[in-house]
């Protein structure tokens, strides 16, 4: 009698835990655990374990350590930037087309449109899944001197370029910049002490990285978003059922206000005197730029490499057209 | 009675001459600040910078201390308005306000972590939420405390190239060494709050530059914990031929132990905790139950060792409660699991007595 009531009080204790299912996440945070994403993932976390899902993070402050323990099988989840993730859905991974997305609210179109249930298919790729998109800031251009506002003051200007991010090399080569191969760690650095002339970087670095510095009197951050920078939460694809995956999806989505809360913070950090405001003719020439680039990058076309899915630029030119239906590509015979 | 307690005074001419003067002095003030006001901000600042101070610094309760920087701070902090403001003083008083909204956020952050290990959505996510509020104002305090310290040695930290400020005293030193803690303390609140309270992300890279005006072994290791935290966050700021940070924390840790101040330690396992180094946490609170035995705590600053012990604690009971869903039971401390070595104890035969 004793040892049956025993057992029962046991499994009592042990049921709630039981029912959920624990997955472990690999969480990349440029400051580890005590960092704004990772305490955004800790959020998430708590909100798919009413849905039966037990999340167990490891903060990581290096993406590619993240992501290759991820390959490795030491976690079953990774949460990084797109930038790395895109191997695992090519699709998704194109949302940071450059200038593909000029404004926070096609962003936010965007991401609500990639939550729906209609939406799951593409987010399965060769046995990985997308679990969450959340936006991680706009990539802007820093530079050391204001008139460098235009592609062609680019010319002949040292760039700090990720050393893994194809497409940013490609556009720097495009616009004949010089590319220094550079990497999160040491990109800042190169910018604070000259020698680079300019660098892209999410608002989050200018207090943190101190990119100020580098910005000095006379530079300041183009006001014209080169990319949208996501983190995206990619699992191995037998790890959730269909239904809990896309309740995971709709989870994420949940999160844009507080990330974009997050954001906004961030870039009013920013004094205003810093921005450079570039003329609406000029902002006319650089998509039409950037939108050469990406049908080149989505073609594999000119040595460009071929990153871009096409169905995501599709989705996107939609969504530009939605909002701004009065623009030249919009009627373009070469529509993305 | 008090008609007739003046009365009384007013006969006696000495007391007649005072209230006369007293009178006067209120009349000449008029309306900007009352001249007895200024004194007193003057003798209390004073008196809080002598006296006060060393005797909080060697108490060996936190919580207390803690509430003492809550109650006098505004009183003592309002002479401001009459006199200069007393920063060094305040800069202290509002570290320890700033710890015990702390101490708040930490009961809220055990009972999102018991609520979600037990399952329980609804009370975690209440708890969470609490926590997040809880570490706003506290990084709020804490960047008060941090610009105070700043102000006080008018040493500004975004300058270059860096300015070593004119530190004449030991509690100087200790006061700006403090200030810098706190201000990187404020940058991990904040990130637990969910950037509720939007503190500069700056001062980490300053607080690394400004640790390098500290003597590190005389500090425990602290100026140097400091600034490895720092090049963990921002390999960028790390010198060319530095050593690896995690062993300069380490170091750093057992130079505290040898000074009786363990701050460095606390500081190490935060940084086990931010960047995911659970055997790091494992051997940092280990080493600082086995420090115990053999530590001869800096009595003049007795409170910074308490502090720190608290950090500390409060990082084993994260981790108890995480994976237990209580905190770290007394005889426990030290170790991360109720795992008892109790297997390989040699045992007598009990053959002869049954």
């Amino acid at each position: 009698m004793i040892r049956k009531s025993l057992t029962a009080l046991t499994l009592a204790a042990v049921a709630p835990l039981a029912s959920a299912q624990t997955v472990s996440m690999c969480v990349f945070d440029v400051i580890g655990a005590n960092g704004d994403l990772y305490n955004m993932v800790k959020d998430y976390a708590l909100e798919m374990k009413a849905h039966g899902v037990d999340f167990n993070l490891k903060p990581y402050t290096d993406e590619g350590v993240a992501v290759g323990d991820f390959n490795a099988g030491q976690c079953d989840a990774v949460a990084a930037t797109d930038l790395r993730t895109r191997p695992f859905n090519r699709f998704t991974g194109s949302i940071s087309a450059v200038g593909a997305l000029p404004t926070y609210d096609d962003l936010k179109t965007l991401l609500a449109t990639l939550a729906q249930p209609k939406a799951a298919p593409l987010m399965k790729e060769n046995g990985y899944e997308v679990l969450g998109i959340v936006p991680a800031g706009a990539g802007y251009l820093f530079v050391n001197d204001r008139s460098i506002d235009t592609a062609g003051e680019l010319a002949g200007k040292r760039m700090a370029t990720l050393d893994y991010q194809k497409d940013a090399i490609h556009m720097v080569n495009f616009v004949k910049a010089t590319v220094v191969p550079s990497d999160i760690t040491n990109f800042a650095g190169k910018f604070n002490n000259g020698s680079v002339d300019t660098a892209y970087a999410p608002a989050f670095a200018y207090e943190a990285l101190e990119l100020y510095k580098g910005i000095g009197e006379n530079g300041g951050i183009v006001d014209y978003p080169l990319a949208q920078l996501t983190i995206q939460l990619i699992a191995k694809d037998d790890v959730l059922d269909d239904e809990t995956a896309q309740k995971a999806r709709e989870v994420a989505w949940g999160m844009f206000p507080q990330a974009m809360d997050l954001i906004s913070r961030q870039e009013a950090a920013i004094p205003d005197e810093k921005w450079v405001r570039i003329p609406e003719k000029d902002i006319q020439g650089y998509q039409e730029m950037f939108r050469q680039n990406r049908l080149e990058m989505r073609d594999g076309k000119n040595g460009a490499p071929d990153v871009y899915h096409p169905k995501m630029l599709g989705l996107l030119s939609k969504i530009r057209c939605a909002s701004n239906p009065s623009a030249s590509e919009c009627t373009a015979a070469n529509r993305e | 009675m008090i008609s007739s307690l003046v009365t009384l005074a007013g006969r006696t001419p000495a007391v007649r001459l005072k209230l006369l003067m007293l009178t006067a002095v209120a009349v000449l003030a008029g309306c900007s600040a009352n001249p007895i006001y200024t004194t007193t901000g003057v003798v209390l600042s004073n008196y809080s910078e002598g006296e006060a101070t060393p005797y909080v610094m060697q108490m060996s309760d936190p919580e207390m201390a803690c509430s003492l920087g809550e109650g006098i701070d505004p009183l003592l902090y309002s002479f401001s308005r009459v006199t200069d403001a007393p920063d060094s003083t305040g800069s202290l008083l509002m570290l320890l306000a700033g710890n015990c909204m702390e101490y708040r956020a930490w009961e809220a952050e055990l009972a999102y972590l018991r609520a979600d290990f037990e399952g329980n959505v609804p009370a975690a996510k209440d708890a969470r939420e609490e926590a997040k509020r809880l570490n706003a104002k506290t990084a709020e305090r804490r960047l008060r405390a941090f610009n105070r310290a700043m102000a006080a040695y008018e040493f500004d930290p975004a300058a270059e190239p860096l300015e070593c400020p004119f530190l004449f005293t030991e509690q100087d030193e200790l006061t700006f060494l403090l200030g810098l803690l706190t201000g990187m303390q404020a940058i991990v609140n904040d990130a637990n709050s969910g950037a509720m309270a939007g503190i500069p992300r700056n001062i980490a890279p300053q607080a690394e530059r400004a640790a390098t005006c500290l003597d590190n072994e005389k500090w425990g290791g602290l100026p140097n914990s400091i600034r490895a935290l720092v090049w963990l966050l921002l390999p960028d700021t790390r010198p060319a031929l530095s050593p690896d940070p995690w062993r300069v924390l380490d170091n750093s840790s057992e130079l505290g132990v040898k000074v009786g101040m363990r701050a460095s330690m606390a500081l190490e396992a935060v940084a086990a905790e931010t960047f995911g180094r659970p055997d790091v946490l494992a051997d940092t609170i280990a080493e600082f139950v086995d420090a115990e035995e053999r530590i001869d705590v800096w009595e003049d600053y007795r409170l910074v060792d308490h502090v720190a012990a608290g950090v500390i604690r409060f990082s084993s009971d994260k981790h108890w409660t995480a994976n237990y869903g209580y905190r770290t039971p007394q005889s426990f401390f030290g170790k991360m699991s109720p795992e008892r070595n109790t297997e390989n104890v040699e045992t007598m035969s009990l053959d002869d007595l049954l």
